[in-house]
């Protein structure tokens, strides 16, 4: 089987790392868990004209090693070997597309992320990926 | 002052303003993050509060500038159909510019300076908006202003939010930005005698250079081919039982 696990960096999302660890530990064969983190696409074209692709990358990179830090060792810790993914864009979307291309069967998230007064006004990740996901989606609340 | 702030058209301007500063005022941001990225740590505070210093005292220039010059005959004229254009702009697709051969500025000076010429391109757009909006009226300038100048030391991800779950927000910008472009038309002096004779053109021409706008950005953008939209960065394995966190 075949689990994906998107973090943000937030306390809730190590809390459904923690659910998955143990959601495998109970499966009879262990399944293959996929960590994946989305940063949002903010360097638009005007800013590729200052600014080089590879700082923003480097930038990128950065954010989303931080935001998967703590996932990453609640992994290491309970010694499951998985895959850690970084893409920047859409968050929904992206983890999305991610399922799909690496043939997920089931997408594991906590249903809110980072608390923050912009996701309260605009709704969470997990709302929309329950929405465009074509594969069993699991709230961790 | 106190009789403008209880005239409901004094609030739609300030809306206007917001919305207009919002939309085209992210890019500036995240200029000012990344071009100190490269610098030494100790430098990196210095040429962020230097760069939006300076960012701020360009764009104070460039506003008066840009109503000082919208004050001459037929630069209306101009200064509407560049809005026109940046409306239109909006709604289209980001440009996956070639990458160009820009070197990553590892002295203070140099990131400063890549922030405020990055600045200078990036807020005519704005500067322009609000000028326009503003017709004249300075406490909507300096409003306008106030408000842009947080929004250039901000993240723009509210706005990447805001857009992800509200689509339609970058069309009413669009449609605003043709809007205001109209109302800059009404009053370009050259077509003053005609928009007398006809009162109708005062909200007929705003009204058909925001439809304009909405219209033709949507038809550019279904030309453009669709870009892929998410990019994959980092994609590594860790074995079971390994403890080794160098990748």
């Amino acid at each position: 089987m075949k689990i994906l696990i998107p973090v943000d960096g937030s306390v809730n999302a190590v809390r459904a790392v923690e659910y998955g660890i143990a959601y495998a530990a109970a499966l009879k064969v262990a399944p293959e868990i996929f960590l994946i983190n989305v940063q949002w696409k903010i360097a638009t074209g005007n800013v590729k004209l200052f600014i080089n692709q590879e700082t923003i990358n480097e930038y990128y990179r950065e954010q989303g090693a931080a935001a998967l830090a703590q996932a990453r060792v609640k992994m290491d810790e309970a010694g499951i070997a998985y895959t850690f993914h970084i893409s920047v864009g859409t968050p929904a979307e992206a983890i999305v597309l991610y399922a799909q291309e690496h043939k997920i069967e089931l997408i594991m998230m906590s249903a809110h992320g980072e608390a923050s007064l912009a996701t309260l006004l605009l709704g969470s990740v997990a709302g929309k990926v329950v929405q465009l996901a074509k594969t069993p989606v699991l709230l961790v609340k | 002052m106190i009789e403008m702030l209880s005239a409901p058209q004094f609030w739609v301007d300030v809306f206007k303003i917001i919305l207009i500063d919002l939309l085209l005022s992210g890019d500036n941001a995240v200029v000012i993050a990344l071009a100190c990225r490269n610098l030494p740590e100790a430098q990196r505070r210095k040429g962020i509060l230097y760069g939006v210093g300076g960012a701020i005292g360009l764009r104070i220039v460039l506003t008066f500038f840009a109503v000082s010059l919208l004050a001459l005959p037929y630069l209306k004229l101009v200064g509407a159909f560049l809005l026109i254009w940046i409306g239109i702009k909006l709604l289209l697709p980001d440009d996956e510019h070639a990458e160009g051969n820009i070197k990553a500025e590892t002295q203070l000076w140099g990131a400063i300076k890549t922030i405020i010429v990055a600045d200078f391109v990036m807020s005519l757009d704005n500067v322009l908006g609000v000028a326009a909006v503003a017709n004249g009226n300075v406490w909507l300038l300096v409003f306008g202003l106030l408000i842009s100048i947080p929004m250039i030391a901000w993240s723009s991800q509210l706005v990447l939010k805001l857009i992800d779950r509200f689509p339609i927000i970058i069309f009413g910008g669009g449609a605003l930005l043709g809007y205001v472009a109209g109302e800059m038309l009404v009053t370009e002096a050259l077509f003053k005698p005609l928009v007398e004779a006809q009162h109708a053109l005062h909200w007929l021409i705003p009204l058909s250079c925001a439809v304009l706008v909405v219209v033709l950005g949507k038809w550019l953008a279904a030309r453009k081919l669709a870009t892929a939209k998410v990019l994959d960065l980092v994609d590594e394995q860790v074995a079971a039982h390994s403890h080794d966190k160098s990748n």
